[in-house]
């Protein structure tokens, strides 16, 4: 329904800040994880993973190849997609000297994962902001409905 | 100021002819009855679709499928934002009932 144009775009944001929210979560969780994946036989550390937001503009989907095709306009909501989950693969991993570690390479240095902390607590209040600022869309969009319905009354 | 005589007789044929049309191209009651009820059926099941979605949509939260939190919420403001409409045309309709109700003849 086209009533409902705005709350569709924001509930696609909702959805792509509650991933980016669990990837965040997911990077701190990991913040010592010196075995993540094997890799030739090696165990490597955790990479720090981020999501790629793409604008969802509707190409391809059924309806809006419709709506262009019978000279339609085509709705302005545009919401927001994740596309991919992708690996820190630029971020060299650091180097933390314990030889205790059974990790530890031969000269007694244990590779931990590229997780910067600090980062991460700013992208994790960033998606938090993001998701109220989105709430907020959706009350103020709902109230208009609700105006509306008090139209002549 | 000359007052030009009143043509009885054309005017007359007019007015058949007016009514003659009017009979041509309106429904009768009973069509006019039909297409409401069906209008106001179809408006009725699209209403209950949205409530049958939330509800749907907050049995799978219950049962821990993967849905999240906020898409609950909103099917939830949808279905009783359609409600509210619907409640609102009904209203409407009611009160023109009772004004026609109320018409003294």
């Amino acid at each position: 329904m086209s009533i409902f144009t705005s709350m569709n775009t924001t509930a696609s944001a909702l959805t792509a800040q509650r991933l980016r929210m669990d990837v965040v979560s997911s990077n701190i969780a990991n913040v010592d994880t010196t075995r993540a994946k094997q890799v030739n036989g090696e165990w490597e550390p955790y990479r720090r993973k981020s999501v790629t937001l793409t604008e969802d503009n509707g190409n391809g989907h059924f309806s809006s190849l419709l709506n262009k095709a019978i000279g339609k306009k085509v709705n302005a909501g545009n919401g927001v997609k994740v596309t991919k989950i992708n690996e820190d693969t630029k971020t060299p991993f650091k180097l933390v000297y314990n030889p205790t570690d059974p990790d530890a390479n031969e000269d007694g240095y244990v590779e931990m994962p590229n997780v910067d902390l600090l980062t991460e607590m700013v992208d994790l209040v960033s998606s938090t902001r993001s998701y109220e600022a989105n709430v907020t869309v959706f009350n103020a969009s709902k109230s208009m409905l609700t105006k509306a319905l008090e139209i002549g009354k | 100021m000359a007052i030009n005589p009143v043509s009885l007789s054309l005017a007359n044929t007019q007015m058949i002819d007016e009514t003659n049309k009017l009979n041509a191209t309106t429904t009768t009651p009973y069509e006019a009855q039909q297409s409401f009820a069906h209008t106001l059926k179809d408006a009725i099941a699209s209403v209950n679709t949205q409530q049958v979605q939330s509800d749907a949509i907050t049995e799978k939260l219950i049962n821990g499928e993967d849905v999240d939190l906020h898409e609950v919420m909103i099917t939830a403001q949808k279905a009783s934002i359609t409600l509210n409409a619907t409640i609102e045309v009904r209203n409407k309709a009611i009160e023109a009932y009772q004004e026609i109700m109320r018409m003294t003849i």
